[in-house]
């Protein structure tokens, strides 16, 4: 027919992994993260960001590198005594570290890209899963998994040269399927915190498993130090033990040294089957993730909405459930305070990045306890766990516009002044940061008993200081290193690195301003005295916290611009 | 004419060296149901977001009901209603919740809010699914939502970005109705559209800007005796094209006005994409 297009040839090359459509899909994609790149740096905010990646990277690289040495040291050790199977210990926690910390901080983790804008482009099911992996692996996760990996293979490899390229692979496919499991667990972590149901469910099995880890703790670590264990419980131990290095085989950490350690034996078919049983590991990893990233693929919507239904349909008239008008709020402080608690009700990741503090508290509360330091680390429990409050909302404090989205345009339309909003958002994070204390002080007071008055009041005194300064900064920030949340993905936002950062250094400088007076009134032996200091800091914590408050009408309307486009901004 | 709802004097704003609305200066009077054109890129959005406090203006004057916007911004806010170009919508609220977070932002009380919202709710017809949050509405139903928040307040003037993209028949036959209730019992509507033959049926008067600049402002019948005194003028005094008592259409005006077919007719512009089926 004239003037219709003959076939497309590209329909000929269209799907394969590495077909010249998905090649050619590649390099585009890569030539246009670069031009962002390069682009984002036009601006002052771009270059502190990539500045605050480079310094994120080195501190992780350095976090890295010191137990590195150690995993190192010890499988090396661990060869030349003949012990080979030791290091499944090792390679153990390596496997928790990366899951716990894949999964615990997901918001420093990037793990999740979000890839949904590509589906109006004929990208193949196999390229997008391919992308979906190499978005992720600068993730600090991988980064430290993939050095400790390395460095129990070169102890292994200094020690028996001969195992070296056996050693490699093997490890290269345990990196590849603690990969592969990590980004699962989150992107299913993520479908079930996305509706209220199954959010409920997780939110239950998180609070069982960091109370159960709270009754493990004290029965795994009865007084260890004071009580040498008895000949007979010495032995059911050595029993346990023996039993748990036996089960441990079939589970991929164990497949690893089990494999490396027949082929140590030149037993090549045997230490065959253990690699093909870690391939069938990362197989089914895979094939969990693909499950799920099949229906992103598809244009899933991780959202709320609830399925039309006939009973929806019927106009019902329903007050709301949240109503904070009263004569403690005007009508915008509470609307603004209202609104920010349904929001966060709402989204999953928030919750998530909220309760994880609170679960690191529950598990290393436990751990804490007993040790050569012990008394120690009891007496200072309590401000410690105040610390881990403030990391707990950092994010919400020093973003407090993020979650607006285009919403953000409705401020600037409204009568309602920004000092207003901003008052009440801080009204908010201050209740829940109140929140967030009492369950604190809770597992302190369950873990290691009452704190000393003094040790109470100086730590109450203290947060009367801390809290003002923290709102101030966070106020701060919220103005000028803006970025938007996303609330239905777990995952670092664009331009959240740098706030991020900031907000840490800030919330180091408080606790480095409270050790150094409470340490030297303590080691004095007069702890009491650290509480009028607290206040008098306090005084100026508050004067700097009602300056950026009634400073802030001016400094949104000066940022009005950028501020609207960095928390507009969708990509 | 009474002193203008409107009032715009020498409006300038730059992005750097580009200057997206230069030097404007016009008036719209109380009651009227203003359509503010130009095409893609002329500073309509500009100019409305200069308008409503969503933008700073680089030099210029606008005064609102007799308010500075410079000196008085929340009294002014208080006095409008704007439907933005991104809809300035919370897709995490519900449109009840949103209604009422709205009502309640520009200091009405709560029993005043919750008539009000289930009363709109009821008008747009986004009363049937309670729980739905609004980021799974359809964009239509966000739009309807949109202007059911910017009249919310009972406002003294209205703005409209592009209300009526993106809404099914049906919903623009009522907004339609709402608006025109509205500038009958005294409003001011300020809208922009590309969609012309609404911004026929519905405005009273026209301005129309083009690379920053505005070019055309009048009545219908004035923007026609406009154009044919400009042909008249260019033909030497033989007009050749539609005689004033043809009536133009607003977008043959339009065309005419902003030069649309002046990059060639859209016949010659496709013979460049033959490949396109």
């Amino acid at each position: 027919m004239a003037g219709v297009a003959p076939p497309s040839p590209q329909k000929s090359i269209h799907g394969g992994l590495f077909s010249p459509l998905a090649r050619g899909q590649y390099a585009a994609l890569v030539r246009v993260q670069t031009r962002m790149f390069v682009n984002s740096l036009r601006t002052k905010r771009g270059s502190f960001e990539l500045g605050a990646h480079i310094l994120v990277f080195l501190i992780f690289s350095l976090i890295a590198c010191g137990p590195a040495f150690g995993l190192g040291f010890g499988a090396w050790v661990a060869v030349t005594h003949g012990r080979i199977l030791g290091i499944s210990v090792l390679l153990w926690v390596l496997f928790l570290a990366w899951q716990f910390f894949a999964a615990l901080a997901p918001a420093l983790g990037g793990q999740n890209p979000e890839l949904s804008h590509l589906l109006r482009y004929p990208v193949s099911f196999g390229s997008w899963i391919v992308l979906y992996l190499v978005y992720g692996l600068a993730a600090p996760s991988t980064l430290i998994g993939i050095i400790w990996a390395t460095a129990i293979g070169i102890g292994i490899s200094i020690a028996r040269p001969d195992l070296f390229l056996w050693t490699a692979c093997t490890l290269a496919l345990f990196i590849f399927f603690n990969l592969l499991l990590a980004r699962m667990i989150l992107a299913w972590i993520e479908r079930w915190l996305a509706q209220r149901r199954t959010r409920e469910i997780v939110t239950a099995i998180f609070l069982f498993l960091a109370l159960a880890a709270q009754v493990f703790n004290p029965a795994y670590r009865q007084n260890p130090y004071s009580r040498p264990l008895s000949h007979v419980q010495s032995k059911t131990a050595n029993r346990v033990a023996s039993r748990f290095m036996e089960a441990q085989k079939v589970f991929p950490p164990g497949l690893v040294i089990n494999s490396i350690n027949l082929r140590a034996q030149h037993r090549p078919l045997q230490a065959s089957e253990d690699f093909l049983w870690l391939g069938v590991y990362t197989f089914g990893a895979g094939a969990l993730l693909a499950l799920r990233l099949r229906s992103e693929s598809r244009g899933e919507n991780l959202s709320d909405a609830p399925r039309r239904s006939t009973t929806a349909l019927r106009k019902v008239r329903r007050r709301p459930a949240l109503d904070f008008s009263g004569p403690l709020f005007s009508g915008p402080i509470a609307a603004v305070f209202e609104k920010d608690l349904r929001y966060l009700m709402r989204s999953g990741p928030m919750l998530y990045n909220l309760a994880a503090p609170l679960v690191m508290v529950f598990l290393f509360g436990g751990m804490a306890r007993g040790g050569q330091f012990s008394g120690v680390r009891s007496r200072y429990a309590l401000p410690i766990g105040m610390v881990w409050a403030f990391f707990g909302l950092a994010r919400l404090i020093c973003n407090n516009l993020g979650m607006e989205g285009d919403g953000i345009q409705f401020y600037f339309l409204s009568p309602t002044p920004m000092r207003t909003v901003v008052l009440s958002k801080n009204a908010l994070h201050f209740v829940l940061f109140l929140l967030e204390i009492a369950l604190i002080s809770a597992v302190v007071v369950f873990r290691f008993g009452l704190p000393s008055p003094s040790m109470a009041t100086d730590t109450l005194a203290w947060l009367i200081f801390a809290v003002p300064a923290n709102f101030a900064v966070g106020n701060l920030l919220s103005i000028t290193m803006p970025y938007r949340i996303n609330m239905t993905r777990i995952r670092r936002e664009t331009g959240a690195l740098g706030n991020g950062l900031t907000s840490l250094i800030t919330q180091l400088g408080l606790v480095a301003v409270g050790a150094l007076v409470l340490v030297p009134c303590a080691l004095m032996g007069h702890s009491l005295l650290a509480a009028p200091v607290f206040l008098a800091l306090a005084a100026i914590s508050l004067f700097v916290y009602w300056r950026v408050l009634g400073n802030v009408n001016r400094m949104v309307q000066s940022r009005q611009e950028s501020l609207t486009l960095e928390i507009m901004k969708t990509t | 004419m009474d002193s203008p709802a409107i009032s715009i004097r020498n409006l300038t704003r730059r992005f750097g060296s580009f200057t997206a609305v230069d030097n404007i200066t016009l008036d719209v009077a109380p009651g009227q149901f203003f359509g503010f054109l130009g095409p893609n890129g002329a500073g309509k959005s500009t100019t409305i977001k200069m308008l409503t406090g969503l933008l700073a203006p680089t030099s210029g004057h606008i005064e609102i009901l007799g308010l500075d916007f410079a000196t008085d911004p929340l009294d002014v806010k208080r006095q409008i209603g704007v439907v933005p170009e991104g809809l300035a919508l919370f897709g995490r609220l519900t449109a009840s919740e949103y209604l009422r977070f709205v009502g309640r932002m520009y200091g009405l009380d709560r029993d005043t809010t919750n008539s009000r919202t289930d009363e709109l709710l009821d008008f747009m017809n986004l009363a049937n699914e309670p729980k739905k949050l609004v980021t799974d509405f359809s964009h239509g139903m966000q739009k309807k939502l949109a202007l059911a928040a910017a009249v919310i307040h009972g406002p003294r003037i209205l703005f409209l970005d592009e209300p009526f993209e993106g809404v099914d028949a049906i919903a623009a036959g009522t907004l339609k109705a709402m608006l025109q209730r509205m500038t009958e019992r005294g409003a001011t509507i300020f809208l922009t559209s590309h969609v012309l033959e609404i911004v026929e049926r519905l405005c009273s008067h026209v301005a129309i800007i083009h690379q920053g600049r505005l070019v055309a402002n009048g009545s219908l019948d004035e923007l026609r005796a406009g154009v044919a005194a400009s042909e008249l003028v260019r033909a030497g005094g033989s007009l050749t094209g539609p005689q004033p008592e043809e009536k133009l259409t607003l977008e043959e005006l339009f065309l005419r006005i902003v030069g649309g077919a002046g990059a060639g007719t859209p016949d010659e512009a496709l013979q460049e994409l033959s490949w396109l089926a």
